[in-house]
């Protein structure tokens, strides 16, 4: 029985495959992306620039224009809770099919029960429309309120995201908030409607440091008091750690490994997710690392490799690498099988012939399996 | 606010002033006088007619001087060429006329290039698009007095295929008489408004408070309504003052083609007679209008954006 079956998903996500047509040729800019989020739980996609993390979740939306874009494959199912445990079934028991799902059929999840903010609040929010305005909008079109009951709504909606006086700022317009406040209204906007799910696009990546902070905390503070499950994409380790679950890493269009976020730090299985580690600086003067940036750059997407994305930078890189890329090889510990998603890897040093790596978590475990 | 408008009124007066200076010099250095040539007329009487309408005192100060106060009173005198009438009352009786046309030519060019720009920007690249930004350059390039002919020229082939008085080719009277001339006149305007909006709707179309929208969802047709269309529309609003003002002086031309009696025509022919007062008052007179035109775009450009408004 799949360790998957474990747990209760507020999504999953299975076999995604995305393509763009270009003058270039076709990028196939995400391949065969499975991941599932935990109800209550923060999921965090990391991985550097283009890797396909911001491609996977607009997808999941319906928001990827198309054309030039193409969902060629796979699927993802949006369950509600108390449907049971995910695998219980296809489509039907409580979930709902997102990819191939008809505008208006999407329209009725997207604002409503999946929420999602995006990287820059200074663009992201209508220039011409009160900010109350703009969240009344979402309560309008899925909760029919009246714009009195919607105003009413939206005051106490941008009380708990923090902002004071809130009567007189649902009556102003974004150019008159900082990023930090507007991040603050995105966030207002996306769960006006009590979504199961809130999708956070590099929240906090167009913000200065200390109103990251803050941001991030607020988000924390509302998932507790929602319950909501929460998709993190960020290309930052730092708030990786602080506010994921479960991680997902992803290289080239594709999740190279997956695993709760101790596993991921402290017993990462793929040579990518330790070169990242590498790369990241680190503020404790104790442990004062040289900088490691991975050389190299990624594959091109328009031809991508047969074998591993990472063929071509990887220090441990071996023969069939190149030819080849394995399944996810499960490195769960039993001891830690309560705790987050199953931990796995898609490296061929998994495989129980591959030679011993120095700091790559090879799980006795995995090296059972073929 | 008021602030604001009062200033910009301020503004406007002394535009005027300007023009009316401008105009007045620029009048008076073209040779010729109004009493000139028509019918042999003795010293005597020609020193008369010259007393009554002050033209004997020298051009500056006196003329001028006297100018700007009646102008300031609002009064432009008795026209040299159209016998006891004021000039306050030809541009009276006139300026309905192109005011009507003119409306109906904003109108037209307004609502046909904000219709056009958004429909050619949602089928950017396809058959519609490709065959209406070609006539759009037609638009542009071609002179409304071409546009004119041609029109009549369809007019009068449509009422003689029909058999019947579908549309008159010119004159003055019913709405079926403005509906040619203010197509005829709107033209330009619409074809350069339609270009300008394509352009401002695929920039809207791509930003990141559409996505929000959709991500929202907010359903299409609100989306294009709300997020799209409002936000597109401003750049457009921004050049509708210059686009009434080029289509006031373009009404000058249409209405000597299509013999409408309007304040256009009337211009034209008080500057080839140098009727003075009659120069010195439509002048004037158009010169307030669009100035006023162009602040009351501005006003409703910052209601529309609220960013203007508040700074």
């Amino acid at each position: 029985m799949p360790v998957k079956e474990q747990h209760d998903y507020a999504l999953t996500v299975d076999n995604l495959e995305v393509e763009f047509d270009t003058y270039g040729g076709t990028v196939h800019a995400v391949r065969d992306v499975s991941f599932g989020l935990r109800r209550g739980k923060t999921l965090a996609i990391v991985g550097e620039s283009g890797c396909g993390k911001s491609v996977t979740v607009q997808a999941l939306m319906g928001l990827i224009p198309m054309p030039p874009g193409r969902i060629t494959g796979g699927s993802a199912r949006l369950r509600s809770a108390g449907s049971g445990p995910a695998g219980s079934g296809p489509a039907g028991s409580g979930a709902t099919e997102l990819i191939g799902l008809r505008e208006r059929e999407l329209n009725r999840i997207r604002g409503n029960r999946i929420g999602m903010i995006f990287q820059d609040p200074m663009t992201s929010l209508n220039p011409t429309m009160r900010i109350g305005d703009q969240i009344v909008e979402t309560l309008r079109v899925h909760r029919g309120m009246s714009i009195r009951e919607g105003f009413k709504e939206a005051e106490r909606l941008l009380d708990r995201v923090r902002i004071s006086e809130a009567r007189e700022r649902a009556r102003q317009y974004p150019f008159e908030f900082s990023g930090g406040m507007l991040q603050r209204v995105m966030i207002a906007v996306a769960l006006a409607c009590s979504p199961e799910v809130l999708i956070a696009d590099e929240p906090t990546t167009a913000l200065d440091v200390t109103i990251q902070a803050q941001i991030l905390d607020l988000m924390q503070a509302l998932q507790r008091e929602e319950g909501m499950s929460i998709i993190l994409i960020t290309h930052d380790l730092g708030v990786v750690a602080r506010m994921a679950d479960d991680v997902a890493v992803m290289y080239a269009g594709q999740i190279v490994e997956s695993g709760s976020v101790e596993a991921i730090f402290h017993r990462g299985g793929h040579p990518y997710t330790l070169g990242l580690r590498r790369a990241t600086p680190s503020n404790d003067p104790e442990n004062r690392q040289q900088l490691e940036p991975i050389e190299g750059s990624p594959p091109d997407l328009f031809h991508p490799p047969v074998g591993c994305g990472y063929f071509a930078r990887c220090p441990h890189a071996m023969q069939i690498c190149e030819g080849s890329m394995p399944d996810p090889f499960d490195l769960h510990q039993p001891s830690a099988a309560a705790e987050g998603i199953r931990h796995s890897a898609r490296c061929w040093l998994q495989h129980a012939q591959a030679p011993r790596t120095a700091g790559l978590n090879q799980n006795d475990a995995g090296r059972e399996e073929p | 606010m008021w602030r604001y408008t009062l200033r910009r009124l301020i503004q406007g007066v002394i535009t005027v002033w300007f023009i009316a200076t401008a105009t007045f010099a620029a009048m008076h250095m073209v040779p010729g006088d109004p009493l000139g040539s028509e019918r042999a007329t003795t010293e005597s009487i020609r020193q008369n007619l010259e007393a009554r309408y002050g033209l004997d005192k020298p051009v500056f100060p006196d003329q001028y001087l006297i100018f700007l106060g009646s102008m300031a009173r609002g009064d432009f005198g008795i026209s040299f060429t159209q016998q006891n009438r004021s000039v306050n009352d030809i541009i009276r009786e006139a300026f309905p006329v192109s005011a009507q046309l003119g409306l109906l030519a904003v109108l037209f060019a307004a609502l046909g290039g904000v219709l056009l720009g958004a429909l050619t920007a949602i089928n950017r690249n396809r058959l519609p698009d490709v065959i209406i930004m070609f006539l759009v350059i037609l638009g542009i390039s071609i002179p409304s007095f071409v546009f004119a002919a041609l029109g009549q020229l369809a007019v009068v082939r449509l009422n003689d295929w029909s058999g019947q008085s579908l549309l008159p080719v010119a004159g003055w009277g019913t709405f079926q008489h403005m509906l040619l001339p203010a197509l005829v006149l709107g033209l330009g305007t619409m074809a350069f408004l339609t270009r300008l909006m394509r352009s401002s709707m695929l920039e809207v179309v791509n930003t990141d408070y559409v996505r929000t929208a959709r991500a929202k969802g907010v359903p299409p047709l609100r989306v294009f309504w709300r997020h799209q269309l409002r936000n597109a529309v401003l750049p457009v609003i921004t050049v509708l003052g210059p686009a009434i003002a080029a289509i006031t002086t373009g009404g000058f031309v249409v209405e000597l083609v299509f013999a409408i009696p309007g304040l256009g025509r009337t211009f034209v022919e008080a500057v080839q007679q140098l009727d003075y007062t009659l120069i010195m008052g439509t002048t004037v007179f158009y010169g307030a209008f669009l100035v006023l035109m162009v602040i009351l775009v501005d006003l409703i450009y910052g209601w529309v954006d609220p960013r203007v408004r508040l700074s």
